[in-house]
């Protein structure tokens, strides 16, 4: 789109115009609310800064002890990288099967939506106390469960090795928000595609994988996208439940970031650990943004390319 | 049709909703929502003419910003009578109040402290890290002669002064002892535990008083390695050397070892909680009382605000301190909460008056009468209607202990140091290592303990 | 319910059409209950009385109901205005994204201007800033604006549009075949004019989604009107809820109590709405 003003007609001036008018609100509220703060945060993470002491010029010596001498870092990069590469696919299979569950035609399905909604509107701290008790290990619903059908259930939050399983597991507890979304994509697939493929002599299953998953695309592009950046900015269960442990293995990046500024006040580091964090997810959102092309189904702009 | 009509109806009800909530905010009706900004309009202009104060020929009056915390010490509805209380005596101040949930009143003042403006007259500096930001009260101390001699001295002297400066007025006391369960003594015929009781004993009685048929536990277990660990369960140790320069030699002192190897026995007995099981409910800092209350602790470290459930609960308990290695000088972790005027205030004689009059006998008494303070003022606290009990008693002693967050304020780089030892505590917890392993443990994390120590005293300016 | 009645043409046969609604049920059934288990947790705590709750054996029916947790609960804050609070900021901040997304997502779906490319991968970059990280420096902004203390903090920024749905939107818009543009243009039909009659119409499916996450990001919101909210009659049903939370213990009876009923209203209003939530989409569908 390299376009240059002076060789522009009339009508692409007034284009340009409209849609400088349209994406207004947008700059303005960048410019107030992202730009500057953002701007600020890269500023003190150059510093060295303890909220009550002025901030400190020191270079990129946070960047540096973050790369070569953090194993906190690493760790807690480690944590969430393995928590959005497991929490991200669980999330997104059990919200389309749970969507395609409720797009059943069946009477009171009304209910059975609403019913599947309540965990998305519950928030954090219920919803982490209630975890504590659905899977305490000795006493627990879900290890009671297991155990009439003869599994002894692991220790969950309690073991290292099921910690950050169990905290992926309570996220798909409230997948129900994300399921509706996948409805609505799925109420717009038009019925007539559905009844030329079965005249065409397709399966439920060809059906599914030729019609329902490719109209999907967008849908799933999009809630793909918000469960990754939902998975990096993942907290709340790590301050509520875990604190971070045991040994470690919840400690999810925020909660590292939340101990540095607002419990050991160092918010020269904690800056830098942000601006790291926004960098990563920056990069990992363009990436997706340019794999979508090659899955993502867009009907406009196939029409466009014929 | 028709459905074009119902959708249109949506969306002009939505529209009508916000707009009858915007002209809310402008006019003066009785909406839920226009209340935030008609306060602050009242801070510039006019009292609100609900004051009963507002007589034409007193100057207009100060208005100052408090911000505390909702506790059962003070309820919200208490505090603000006590505001009310305030202001029928000084007309010319008026106490804008927030009441703040306790899980999120950090935060807030780390923001409006970081950001350097917008934080309160009058607030509790509970984070020694805020001391920075706060007045120095001396001046007002020396103008008014306002007796400082009053406050219980432990508490002046660990949460007043900071350095040579006065940087709050000390509210309130509390402390961490061991509240136990005198039914369940009785009942497996165990001697009750006396004020001076050592370690050992402590970890005998917990395994008497288990009983897991009942779903009963002997003793709960430290959630973290707390400060009180190394000065109780240890004999007197620090995390590392006094000039803050050296972890080799402290934290992984033979002293410092007895105290792991302590919390590693209890956990040996089999009669404490799992990790799991203490979580249960004890998600938000507030410790292991439920478990008490309910009667499956036999007994529990936790505080005063757990002693005034008790009695509210009904339970049988009695109250002792916690026990120390034998030979050694017993420790409390007590605490009273720093109240104190914020650096920037515009108003710092109103918010001085304010402050002297709250964290004062006036307002202390208030809040013991009224609420369910424990004031730090020994005067006022010998008023306190069941002083002659036994669990008063018993908690009075405690208050007399040395304090072990003496060392709190010189130290602040510990809780950076203690994250470090974290994982050693994990281990230890979940069983996951041998007692004799425990020196090797701790000598593994002295490198990484000292990176933090370094990194910290760098940071805060050596 | 019209839907039993459109024929479901893979279930010709009538005894099928029977055993797949019963296996149907079935499924359905099970699954919501492991669902609401949590729930009945919720419910029951919320009837037991204050000290009961770690009783031995545990009990999942208390053997007093104490109903009057519920009464306690509102006679103890005034948890309604709380919730119309938090009501007014749900209805406030779904008006603001409804007005600015599709107005901004069109620019960037529909319109030719210079840097439109670069700007657009700026909106993808701001997506996600953790909230903790813009604390100070908007608490600062805020201040001087002298909106501490009211809701111009937590209502202003929707108004600029939220980058998720904006994203979202332009997604969306792609998916509209221009013919439709041109075939309007032609007809005379402004840019605006194609925007709000053309476009806005066709783009449910996604003002669906804005809207559903707008209410439960901003219900939900506890972070942000902590930090500017002083005054304790304007708090949102998430800061009334954490009152029940004192500096010792947790009345966890009138938390759950009190937690219960704040998603109520939640549950109502979706129940009610969710056909035009949903099914309107579908109508839109059948056209396409």
């Amino acid at each position: 789109m390299s376009v240059n003003w002076q060789n522009m007609s009339f009508r692409d001036r007034r284009e340009a115009l409209q849609g400088y008018l349209s994406i207004s609100p947008w700059v303005i509220g960048f410019l107030l609310f992202t730009l500057g703060p953002v701007l600020v945060s890269v500023y003190f993470s150059l510093t060295q800064w303890t909220i009550t002491s002025p901030a400190e010029w020191v270079g990129l010596h946070n960047y540096i002890r973050m790369f070569t001498n953090d194993p906190l870092f690493w760790q807690a990069l480690k944590v969430t990288g393995n928590f959005v590469l497991i929490s991200v696919p669980l999330k997104l299979i059990f919200g389309v099967a749970l969507s395609l569950l409720l797009n059943l035609k069946v009477r009171g399905m009304n209910v059975y939506r609403t019913i599947f909604y309540i965990p998305a509107v519950i928030s954090g701290v219920a919803v982490s106390l209630m975890w504590i008790w659905l899977l305490q290990p000795d006493t627990g619903v879900i290890n009671t469960l297991l155990a009439l059908v003869g599994i002894k259930g692991p220790g969950w939050f309690w073991d290292p090795q099921w910690a950050l399983f169990s905290v992926a597991l309570m996220s798909v507890w409230s997948v129900g928000g994300s399921a509706i979304i996948y409805l609505a994509g799925l109420q717009n697939i038009p019925p007539h595609l559905y009844e030329a493929a079965r005249i065409d002599g397709a399966g439920a299953w060809q059906r599914f994988w030729r019609i329902t998953i490719p109209l999907l695309t967008p849908t799933l592009f999009f809630q793909l996208l918000v469960e990754m950046i939902e998975s990096f900015k993942v907290f709340t269960q790590a301050f509520v439940i875990t604190k971070g442990g045991p040994l470690k293995a919840t400690y999810f990046y925020l909660f590292y970031f939340y101990e540095e500024a607002f419990q050991n006040f160092n918010m020269g580091y904690a800056s830098a650990l942000a601006v790291v964090l926004m960098v990563i997810i920056m990069t990992a959102t363009i990436i997706l943004n340019h794999t979508s092309k090659h899955w993502v189904y867009y009907a406009a702009e196939r029409e466009e390319a014929k | 049709m028709t459905k074009k009509i119902r959708n249109f109806s949506y969306v002009l009800l939505i529209v009508m909703v916000l707009f009858s909530a915007c002209a809310g905010k402008q006019a003066t009706t009785v909406a839920p929502v226009e209340e935030a900004t008609q306060e602050t309009a009242a801070e510039t202009a006019e009292a609100p003419a609900a004051e009963p104060t507002d007589a034409p020929e007193v100057q207009e009056p100060v208005t100052i910003e408090w911000w505390t915390v909702n506790s059962e010490e003070y309820t919200e509805q208490v505090q603000r009578d006590m505001a009310a209380a305030f202001e029928a005596t000084h007309p010319n101040i008026k106490v804008n109040i927030t009441v703040l949930p306790g899980d999120g009143f950090s935060e807030k003042m780390t923001t409006a402290l970081g950001a350097g403006e917008g934080a309160p007259d009058v607030a509790f500096f509970w984070d020694s890290n805020w001391f920075p930001e706060a007045l120095d009260l001396r001046p007002f101390i020396e103008r008014d002669n306002f007796d400082t001699s009053m406050y219980i001295d432990g508490f002046w002297k660990t949460r007043s002064l900071w350095g040579d400066v006065v940087v709050g007025l000390p509210l309130g006391v509390g402390a961490q002892f061991v509240l136990y369960n005198k039914d369940v003594f009785d009942e497996m015929g165990v001697a009750y535990p006396s004020a001076d009781w050592t370690t050992e004993e402590y970890l005998a009685i917990a395994a008497q008083l288990h009983d897991s048929d009942q779903g009963r536990w002997g003793s709960d277990r430290p959630r973290r390695p707390f400060r009180a660990l190394w000065f109780n369960y240890g004999p007197v140790v620090r995390l590392y050397s006094e000039d803050s320069m050296t972890v080799e030699g402290y934290l992984n002192s033979p002293e410092s070892v007895t105290a792991y190897e302590w919390a590693w026995d209890l956990v040996d007995t089999g009669a404490t909680p799992t990790p799991a099981d203490i979580e249960v409910l004890g998600t938000e800092g507030t410790g292991p009382v439920d478990l008490f209350m309910a009667g499956r602790l036999a007994m529990a470290t936790l505080n005063q605000g757990h002693m005034l459930n008790a009695l509210d609960a009904g339970v049988n308990f009695g109250i002792v301190p916690e026990p120390k290695v034998a030979g050694n000088e017993g420790f409390v972790n007590a605490w009273s909460l720093t109240s104190s005027i914020w650096k920037g205030t515009e108003h710092p004689d109103e918010a001085w008056a304010f402050l002297s009059w709250w964290a004062g006998p006036e307002g202390q008494r208030y809040l013991m009468e009224n609420g369910n303070l424990f004031p730090s003022i020994s005067a006022v606290l010998n008023e306190y209607e069941g002083a002659d009990e036994e669990y008063a008693q018993a908690f009075f002693k405690v208050l007399e202990l040395t304090q072990v967050s003496e060392w709190r304020n010189a130290h602040p780089c510990n809780s950076t140091v203690l994250r470090a030892v974290g994982d050693v505590w994990d281990k230890i917890m979940f069983g996951e290592i041998e007692r004799d392993q425990i020196k090797a443990e701790l000598d593994a994390i002295v490198p990484a303990a000292q990176d933090a120590l370094d990194e910290c005293r760098e940071r805060l300016g050596g | 319910m019209t839907s039993t009645e459109i024929k479901t043409p893979f279930l010709s046969n009538q005894t099928r059409r029977w055993l797949g609604q019963g296996l149907t049920y079935f499924i359905m059934t099970t699954l919501a209950l492991l669902f609401m288990i949590p729930l009945m947790w919720m419910l029951s705590t919320a009837l037991k009385g204050r000290w009961e709750i770690m009783a031995w054996p545990p009990q999942w029916i208390p053997t007093t109901m104490h109903w009057e947790n519920f009464a306690e609960a509102f006679s103890r804050y005034p948890l309604g205005r709380f919730m119309l609070n938090s009501g007014f900021l749900v209805i406030a901040n779904i008006v603001g994204q409804l007005l600015a997304v599709p107005l901004i997502a069109y620019g960037f779906a529909r319109l030719r201007f210079p840097g439109k490319n670069i700007l657009f991968v700026i909106v993808l970059g701001t997506m996600m800033i953790p909230g903790h990280v813009k604390l100070i420096p908007l608490y600062t902004l805020y201040h001087r604006l002298g909106m501490i203390d009211t809701y111009w903090p937590l209502i202003l920024p929707a108004f600029f549009g939220n980058p998720f749905f904006i994203f979202l939107m332009v997604q969306y818009m792609k998916t509209i075949p221009r013919d439709l543009d041109e075939a309007a243009y032609i007809d005379g039909a402004g840019t605006w004019t194609i925007l709000y009659k053309i476009i806005l119409p066709l783009c449910k499916p996604p003002l669906t989604i804005i809207i559903v996450y707008t209410f439960l990001w901003t219900w939900n919101e506890f972070l942000h009107p902590l930090i500017y909210l002083n005054t304790f009659d304007s708090f949102p049903i998430q800061l009334g809820l954490s009152m029940f939370k004192g500096r010792y213990s947790v009345e966890w009876n009138l938390f759950m109590a009190a937690t219960l009923v704040s998603i109520l209203p939640i549950l109502i209003l979706y129940f009610l709405v969710q056909r035009q939530l949903i099914g309107g989409i579908a109508s839109v569908g059948l056209k396409g």
